[in-house]
This record gives structure tokens, sequence and C-alpha cells, in this order.
């Protein structure tokens, strides 16, 4: 039980980063109806700037935190440009395709900026691990989790307290009405893409510097991990990235406590095709699915 | 021609194979990132057939291709129901689930003194088939061409037929073609049953020209880039995909000075390309004018 207990836990810490990368998703999702493969390479590319300056110029971690949320950004806007504001909106597979080729480039590039296959990354604080009774946890991964839940609080009031929020999601709901009332789709799209950089790429900061290296898959890994937690918990809903992220860690961890290494990203894989067959909205998402499915039934 | 050219055109043959079955989903409207799960079952399957159970290389392509349908239509049954995105993030689950399976895959049989067979994680040695039936790699090439080619007749011979017309219309408006009467989900599997033979075909071709295989070939990288060539060779026409792969692995493969910039230089130039030709070289509507042209010319010389 003990066991049980200490695995749920791990799992609700390190999902806290799934939960992390899900939201970037989930945001880019809501607003362009496409899915940005190259979310996770973009991190990447941030971390690997970071990375580098560290390396050369030995900088202060907050600097290379800095660094990695201005590549980010810098890459997340080349993403926007060339792959969703450039390709016409009804042409999903285009921009999806688009964001795939732009994933191998942007990972060549990071290649090249650091050839190592592994590189050091430097934390903010040292770490520490807290134990309370038979349970104990990280520090980073303490942090880790607090800032999840600070993004979501902080995502939910932009979105819903500003004008930005209100473009954003006025966008998201029928694209051709909001141009209709003076809304610039365009540059809404572009500022939700810095939104959702600067997030990853916190989250992206976070993540290595709890392992302290980064390398060149970490790019798939968080595409992957981001995607799987979005579909978990349901496109497109805030709440659903965080409790699809969390739900993805506990699974993993018990997968891993209880079969072993090679079933871990098996358990996970059954779960989401399982889910996806029985649910496909997900957790949370399962509203839009029902809507489509109703509209199907009619004719 | 030498050995390195003979690799590069087999490999450009057998990747044109699953970037067909992607393409042929691409044109139902269905975007999979799970059609390498179905070219892996087919090499692992026409592997075990030949070098364990003694068959010959059409049996066991055949065999290869089936498994591989049978799974495809398995999986599409379970999930085209689900539409669009659901869709394409259940193929890469079940895909991703097949190669992890293919991790902890054990059967072997001892032959002459040696243990031969599909071994985990160590990959599947042994698939001698070529070279028990004195087959040189030229030999092997014109296999893959000839298989190649007719997939090709057979896929253009569809794409006039009733068939194919019924799978553009689910592409162009799933909704439209149901209220003509279509059964969207009975076509939609069928188009993933085929779509699942080719890609089984592709990797049994696979499996009998590397003569080792392991789980990690058939990683989402592999589905993707098939996806991707696809696209941009184009959804216009079935050899489309088979423009795709030429100008990734055959054009750039070719020029050495790019190398280690080949992807920079790829990406860049495929993401140019799709803002102006959004569904690919050889859409519908150019595919349409030049067969117009090719029409006029050909009708000038008869009259």
């Amino acid at each position: 039980m003990t066991d049980f207990l200490q695995n749920c836990i791990d799992g609700v810490m390190i999902g806290s980063s799934y939960a992390l990368l899900a939201l970037g998703f989930t945001i880019i999702f809501g607003v362009m109806r496409r899915l940005n493969l190259s979310f996770g390479p973009t991190i990447m590319l941030g971390a690997f700037g970071g990375a580098w300056l560290y390396l050369h110029f030995n900088i202060n971690p907050w600097l290379v935190l800095l660094a990695c949320i201005v590549f980010t950004v810098a890459a997340g806007v080349y993403v926007e440009r060339l792959c969703f504001n450039a390709i016409k909106r009804n042409v999903a597979i285009t921009s999806m395709v688009s964001s795939f080729v732009i994933w191998m480039q942007l990972e060549e590039i990071a290649i090249h900026i650091l050839p190592d296959r592994t590189s050091p990354f430097p934390p903010l604080f040292a770490s520490l691990s807290f134990e309370a009774g038979p349970f104990y946890v990280r520090s980073e991964y303490l942090f880790m989790f607090a800032v999840a839940v600070a993004a979501v609080f902080a995502v939910e009031r932009i979105l819903h307290r500003t004008w930005f929020g209100l473009r954003l999601r006025a966008v998201a709901e029928d694209p051709r009405a909001a141009a209709y009332m003076g809304i610039n789709a365009g540059r809404v799209s572009v500022y939700a893409f810095v939104l959702v950089s600067v997030l990853g790429a916190v989250a992206g900061y976070l993540i290595l510097a709890a392992d302290q290296q980064v390398t060149p898959f970490f790019g798939l890994w968080a595409t992957f991990k981001g995607l799987i937690a979005m579909m978990l918990g349901g496109m497109g809903s805030l709440p659903g990235a965080i409790i699809g992220g969390l739900l993805l860690g506990v699974i993993e961890t018990q997968s891993l406590w209880y079969f072993g290494n090679e079933y871990k990203d098996l358990a996970a894989y059954l779960v989401l095709f399982l889910m996806l067959i029985a649910r496909p909205g997900g957790i949370m998402g399962q509203r839009l699915v029902e809507r489509r499915r109703l509209a199907f039934r009619r004719v | 021609m030498d050995a390195y050219h003979v690799t590069v055109l087999s490999n450009i043959g057998m990747i044109s194979l699953i970037a067909l079955s992607a393409y042929l989903l691409l044109v139902c409207g269905e975007i999979s990132f799970g059609q390498q799960a179905y070219f892996g079952i087919g090499a692992y399957i026409s592997g075990i057939a030949t070098a364990m159970w003694g068959w010959p290389l059409w049996s066991g392509m055949l065999a290869g291709g089936l498994i591989g349908a049978s799974a495809a239509a398995f999986v599409g049954a379970l999930t085209l129901r689900i539409n669009g995105f659901y869709f394409s993030i259940a193929t890469l689950a079940f895909a991703e689930m097949m190669r992890l399976l293919l991790y902890v895959f054990r059967y072997q049989v001892e032959i002459g003194g040696e243990l031969v067979g599909p071994d985990g994680e160590n990959g599947f040695h042994g698939i001698r088939w070529i070279f028990e039936n004195d087959i040189s790699t030229v030999e092997f090439m014109w296999i893959i061409y000839g298989v190649l080619a007719s997939v090709v007749a057979g896929m253009m011979f569809m794409e006039r037929s009733r068939l194919g017309r019924i799978f553009r219309m689910i592409g162009q408006d799933d909704m439209l073609a149901r209220m003509q009467g279509v059964n969207v989900l009975l076509y939609k599997v069928l188009a993933a049953l085929i779509a699942g033979f080719i890609a089984g075909v592709g990797g049994s071709l696979y499996a009998h020209s590397f003569t080792y295989i392991e789980p990690q070939f058939f990683n989402v990288m592999l589905g993707v880039h098939g996806l991707a060539y696809g696209l941009i060779g184009g959804l216009g026409v079935a050899f489309g995909p088979l423009v795709g792969v030429a100008i990734d692995i055959g054009f750039l493969e070719a020029i050495r000075w790019i190398q280690g910039y080949r992807m920079i230089a790829f990406g860049g130039l495929v993401a140019v390309m799709l803002i102006f030709w959004p569904r690919g070289i050889f859409d519908e509507k150019r595919w349409y004018s030049i067969r117009r042209c090719l029409r006029r010319m050909c009708g000038a010389e008869t009259s």
C-alpha cells in the first residue's frame, strides 16, 4: 500500500511536467483547431540555446531560463508564421505535415548548436528531498507541480479576464465572426504562440534542470508526452490538460513499479488507445465530440 | 550501378510503399500516424514465414500483406468511427503499442545449429531468403520495383473506378457522402484495409532486403515520413507519393555536400512549397490539367 501511494506521489510529480506540456498543446489546438507537432522541438531549440550559452559563457541559471524563453519564443513565432499563418485554415493536414518538416529542421539546427549527445543543464536550486513518514519527494518536482498549478490559474485568468483572452476565445469559437468584429486573427495567433512558447520554455527548463542534462531526443519526448497527456485529458480543455498529465504520470510510475521498464510506455499507449475508442473526447473534452456526433446522426 | 545506388534505389521503392499506404488514407481524408505498424507486422510475419517455416518469398509476402491488412481493418473498425485528429492519435497509439510489444516478443527455433527468429530488443537476424536463393541485390531491386509498379498500377486503376470516386468523395466531405447514401465507415475501413495490405507488402520486402530487422526500425518517424511524402508528392494521383520519396531520398541523398544540413534544406523547402501548394505537387487540379493536356496532344496525333 505504501508503495502504491509513493508511486502515486511520484506519478503526480512527474505528471506535472507532462501537464505543463499538454497545456501548450491544448491552447494551440483550441485556437487553431490544428495540431502543432513542432511544439516539443521549439522547446528543445530554446533549451539548446540556453545550454549553449551556459556551456560557453557559464552564465547564471536564471539567465539560462531567460535565454530558453527568448529562443523558444523566436522558434515558436517562426513555426507560426511558416506553418500556420501562411497556410489557409481549411487544410489542417498541411499545417501538421508542415510543422513536422519544420520539426526535422529544428532538430538538425539543434544538433549543429551542440554536437554532443548530451550536454549539461544547470538547475535553479540545489536539490533537496522532503520526507513525510514513509513518503518522500524531490524539491524540483514539488516546484514543477507548483508551477503547473500556477500556470493553469494564470492561463485561466488570461483567457477569461483580459482583452487578449477574449479575442483568443472569439477566434477559437468562430474565426469568421471574429474577423467581422475586427479581430486580427493572425495577430491573435502569434500572441497565442508566444504565450504557449513561454509556458513550454518554462516547462522544458524545469524538466531538463531536474535531469541536469539535455539530449536531442527531448523534442520527440516533449511532443509525445504533451500529446498523450492532452488526448487523455481531452483536447481543448485546460483542466483536462492538467488531469491528463497527472494521470499519465501515475500510469507510468505504477506500470514501471509493477511490470517493469519494458511495459511503462506500453501501458500508457494502451490506456490512450482504449480511451480513444471508448471515450474519444478524453476525460474532459467529450462535449466537442458529442456535438459532431449529433450533427452526423441528424443527416 | 554500384552497391550504394542499388541500396538508395531499393530504399526509395520500399519507402514508396508506405507512402502509398498513407496516401490512400489521405485521399479519404484521414491522417494516419500508424502505417509503420503494418509495415512492421508485414516485415516480422514474412520474415518468420520464410526464415523459420521455409516458405517461398511470394507466400511470405502475401501472408505479411494479409496479416497487415487484417490488423489495419481491425484497428480501422475500432477507431474510424471517431474522426479527424482522434483517429490520427489512435493509430499512433496502436503503432507505438505494436513497436513496444515487439521489444518483448520472443519466438525462436533452432535451424542448422543456430537460433533463428525474433528475439525482443535484439531484433530478428537471419532472414536469408535472398542468399539461399542466390538473388543479388540488383535482382531484388527489380523485384521491389515490380511489386511497386503493380501496386501503383492497381491504385491508378482503382482511382478511375467507382471505388476510387467514393474514396475521393469521402475525403472531400464525409457528411455529403453520407447524404448520398454512402456507408462512410465501411468504405473508410476498406481503405484502411487496402492501405494495411500495401504497407504489409512493403514491410515484407524491407525484411528480405535488409535480412535483419529490429523494433526500432518501425518507430513513428517512419510513419510520419511516409505521410509527409504522400502529401508532398500530391493527393491527385497515385504516383504522387513516389515523387515525394524521390525528392527526399533520391535527390537530397545524392547531393553529398548537403549531408549534415539535409533536413534543414528539405524542411525549409517543403514548408515553403506547402504554402503555395497545400495539397502537394500533383494535386487534383494540376493532375487534371496535365491529363487534359496529354489527351489533347494524343488526340492531335491520332487525328
